[in-house]
Order: C-alpha cells, then structure tokens, then sequence
C-alpha cells in the first residue's frame, strides 16, 4: 500500500516536474484556506447566506443565469438569454479590443519618445498628467460623451493601457545601451532597421512589465467603467445583481474576473516573457 | 606595399568636443595624419584621454568632425557604413539574437540571400572556434567567446577597414593572449586591414606591424615604431625572446611612459 502511494507520487512529479509541483502546491495553500474558511461559514453559520453565500449557491448561479439559453447560435450571437457567457465574452471582446488599439499604440510612441528628446519633452508632461488621473475617474465625463456601453467602457481602457504602454516602453528603450545601436549602425543598418532590430527587443523587458501592468489595471479599470458606464460584462453583472441582493450572482462575477485574468497572465504574457527576454537572458531568474 | 594606394587616409585631422559636465572645449585630438594599407594591422597606444577612442569614434563615423578629411577607399567619412567594421570593447553582439544570427546581421542588413548568408556565417564561426555555438544566445558564452563572435560579426560583412577599440580590454589573462594569437592567425587568414586601438603596449607590439604612439591630450601622433616580424613567427611561446619585439615593446613603453609622465604632471 504505502509503496503504491510512493510510486504514485514518483509518477506525479515525474509527470509535473518536482519544482513546478512544489510551486503549485504552495500556491494552492491560501486558495484552498480561503476555500474552507468559506465553506465553514455555510457550516456553522457565523454570518447569513445574504453576506456570504454557500459555495454550492454560487455554482448553481452559472446554471441559472444561462437557463434560458436558447442554443450555440444564440449563445455565440451574445444574445441576453445566456446571461453569463454574454457577460464573460463581452468583457473579454472589450478587454481584446482594448489591447489591440492601445498596445500597439502604446508601445510605438513609447519607443519615438524613447528615442527622440524632442518629442519626449512634447509628450512627457501630458502622460504625467493623464497618469495622474486613475482611469476611471474619467466615467462620468465618458458617460456624458459617449453614452452608456461599449464606447465608454472603450475610452476608459484605452485611457489606462495606452499611458502605462506609452511610459514602460519609452524608459525600456532608454535603458537600452548605445552600443547595440552603434553596431546595428555601423554594420549599415537604418534609423528602421535600429527601432526593429535593438529597440523593440531591447526594451522588452519593460515592454512585457508594461503590458502586465496595463492588462491587470486595464482590466479593473473595465470591471469599474462597466458598472457604472457599461450595458453587459461581468461589472454591469456584479453591480446589478448586487442592486437587486443576489449575492451569490456577485461572487460568481469576482470569480470569473479573477479566473480570466489569471489565465491570461499564465497563457498568454508569462509565455511572452519566456520566449523572449528569459531566452535572452534579459531577466534575473530566481533560483 | 606603399607603391598601393591606401585603403584608409587621415589628413589634418583635429577635433574639439564640449566636455559633458562643464561644457569647455576640449582639445582632443591636434592635425593627425596617417594611411593605412591593404593587409595592415595598425596599433594604437597612448597614454588615457589621449583622444585613441576619439579617433577610432570619428572613423566610425560615429562622430562628426569638422577639420581634417578621413577617408576610406577614397570615400570621405560622413557617418557610420558597412565599408568600416567595429569591434567594440564591451559586449556589443545583441543578446537577442543567436551567435549565428549575430554574425549574420551585417549579410542580412544588405539583404544578402539567406542560402549565401549561411555559407558565410559558418565559415567564419569556424574562422573564430565558435562551431557548434550557433544557436547559442549570447548569455550562454564566456566573455571571451562573446569578444570572438563581435570579430566574426565585423570580418563576415566584409569590410575594407576594421577597427577594434580595445577589443580584448574587458576579459581575463589567460583569453586576452589566447584573442590574439587568433587574431594573429584571423588576420594572416584574411589579410584584413585593421587599426587596433589598445592601451596595452605589449598587445600593440605583439600584434602590429606598425605601432603609433599617440601623445598626452591633446592627441598628436608622436613616434611610429615598424615591427618587422613576419605572422607565422608571432606566438607568446617564443614572442619573448624575439629580440625585434623586445626592442619594439621598450620603445613603445619608453615613449608611452614619458607621455604618462606628462599627463600625471598636468
């Protein structure tokens, strides 16, 4: 029996590998803490269901809320019968949207302010003033502009991501050193061949700091402009399940947001960042 | 060798630059003039600030200078081009990019075909004993290894002139006279044209076939001193009981020392 569990356990850190097995473990810890305290409440009653919810109450709220559901199509077509997954997709094609237009723009200004003092003189100050002011301060100004929905909750996303891009990538290619750009010019290369070939992977490191920062506040910024200036996602969802006390409505929206954001850190930047500056040894590895 | 026209000529060269802090002139360099012929190696040794690092600067076309002419294969320098390679003293190979894409760079920048660039490549990774390093990235590689790849980097673009700015300055004993013996053997391979900036004396006379001494700032060319020994016989086995460089190094030294003396003096 015990060499059954032994081997048991050999296979498993075989199969995960012995320090990503110890990282998942110890990071499960406070999870699973925090699990049971909440499941003990339910238990032994310390504070009502109307505060805390029972777990089971929160999984059935997914059921619920899709209950209507009238097929694929309608669930693809976002249609408000499938009251959660219209919610997650139309929060993640926000958050996906954002990140197409502000990315990209953050970063490409970043690096002409990175290189030219001229244009970072001219730019500088207005990012240190709309750094200032947090994302969200700008929903009621959005609201009146825009209206309520998409337009808003847009404006105030892009407003977080693009200034953070725009700031990380500028002081990446800073810290760049002058000698790669030297060579790249001596060897012949163009202004373009530098920005391409010493710039944008010189100032990765910062760029992927950027683009982890800019996703997370982005993405709190896109929960707090939907509550207040948007007409779906998982805000609009929390916010009004609040209003009408269906709280377990309102964990299964904290959940989900913590869960989305979760995996786009480990699945998408966390890969980024190994395949990039960890490869180039641009990074300082924990050993 | 002299009946050939010179591949790189500096006539009347003088350079000012502000200093970064006080913002006065400073005299760098003062009417240096000299022509470097096909096959050459060329040392430069002088005493710190005596405007070496400038010059090479100013050929690299990194620097802009405004009196005098330099010019390589009768081109007037104006900013940095493929006909003049650096090999700089820090790690200047891209961490980004593998040792064979590193070395590739100058082909690639020229948009030469891929088929040919990768013919190139490998035949001077085995050039500097870098085989079976090519997708190595740069943090993989000892200080040494990546000072070998900067040389292959510049010899695989091909240019008429390279200049090395204290190329082997920054690694340990035992590798710097390993980097130049290969040199050595690099550049009877290849019979490159190259100027050699170096504060090491016994570098300069090991390597060179003429060394100049420059002046304490600012730079004037102030002794040539001719190493008349043939590539073959240059190895740090026998090298120190070669009476011409025995002789050569002590002049360089007596010539630098009294610069430095100069220097210490101001």
């Amino acid at each position: 029996m015990t060499t059954a569990v032994g081997n048991l356990s050999i296979a498993i850190q075989r199969r995960f590998g012995r320090q990503r097995l110890r990282k998942i473990i110890l990071g499960s810890i406070p999870f699973a803490v925090m699990i049971t305290i909440w499941h003990a409440n339910t238990v032994f009653e310390w504070l009502p269901p109307v505060f805390i919810p029972p777990i089971g109450d929160v999984w059935e709220a997914i059921f619920f809320l899709q209950e209507d559901c009238a097929g694929f199509v309608a669930l693809v077509m976002l249609d408000n019968s499938c009251l959660i997954t219209t919610h997650v997709f139309s929060s993640i094609g926000r958050v996906i949207l954002a990140a197409i237009v502000g990315l990209p723009l953050g970063i490409a200004f970043g690096i002409l302010c990175g290189m030219s003092r001229t244009l970072s003189k001219f730019l500088e100050p207005v990012g240190v003033f709309a750094n200032s002011i947090s994302g969200i301060a700008w929903i009621p100004l959005a609201i009146v502009w825009f209206g309520v929905g998409w337009v808003t909750t847009l404006f105030i996303m892009l407003n977080t991501i693009f200034w953070l891009m725009f700031f990380n990538s500028m002081l990446g290619v800073r810290s760049v050193a002058k000698v790669y750009e030297e060579s790249v010019l001596t060897m012949g290369g163009s202004r373009w061949d530098v920005i391409k070939q010493v710039y944008l992977p010189g100032a990765m490191p910062s760029i992927i700091t950027g683009m982890r920062m800019s996703m997370g506040f982005g993405w709190r910024a896109l929960i707090a402009a939907e509550m207040i200036g948007g007409d779906s996602g998982l805000g609009f969802m929390i916010f009004t399940s609040a209003a009408e006390f269906k709280i377990e409505e309102v964990f299964l929206g904290v959940i989900f947001i913590s869960i989305i954001f979760m995996a786009t850190d480990k699945y998408l930047l966390a890969p980024l960042e190994k395949w990039t500056v960890e490869r180039w040894g641009l990074v300082w590895r924990p050993t | 060798m002299n009946s050939m026209t010179p591949k790189l000529v500096v006539e009347g060269l003088t350079h000012y630059y502000p200093d970064e802090y006080t913002g006065e002139s400073v005299h760098a360099l003062e009417d240096i003039n000299l022509e470097l012929y096909e096959g050459e190696l060329v040392s430069v040794v002088g005493p710190s600030g005596c405007g070496k690092s400038t010059l090479l600067n100013i050929l690299a076309g990194l620097l802009p200078y405004k009196i005098g002419t330099a010019s390589v294969d009768g081109n007037v320098i104006h900013g940095p081009g493929p006909d003049r390679g650096v090999v700089f003293q820090e790690h200047a190979i891209l961490p980004w990019r593998t040792v064979a894409k590193n070395i590739g760079h100058g082909l690639e920048i020229r948009k030469v075909p891929q088929a040919e660039r990768e013919k190139r490549v490998q035949e001077f990774i085995d050039l500097v004993g870098l085989t079976g390093f090519e997708d190595k990235f740069p943090h993989e590689l000892s200080g040494g290894m990546k000072q070998r790849c900067q040389v292959a980097r510049t010899l695989c673009s091909d240019p008429v002139v390279m200049l090395m700015d204290e190329p082997f300055a920054a690694v340990d004993a035992q590798t710097r006279i390993t980097l130049q013996e290969e040199l050595n053997r690099i550049a009877m391979a290849t019979h490159k044209t190259i100027l050699f900036i170096t504060h090491s004396v016994e570098e300069a006379a090991f390597l060179a076939d003429r060394c100049l001494v420059f002046s304490a700032r600012p730079g004037r060319l102030k002794e040539i001193v001719e190493i008349g020994i043939p590539r073959e016989q240059r190895n740090w086995t026998n090298m120190n009981d070669n009476a011409i460089f025995i002789a050569a190094r002590d002049r360089i030294l007596a010539s630098v020392r009294e610069e430095v003396s100069i220097a210490v003096e101001e």
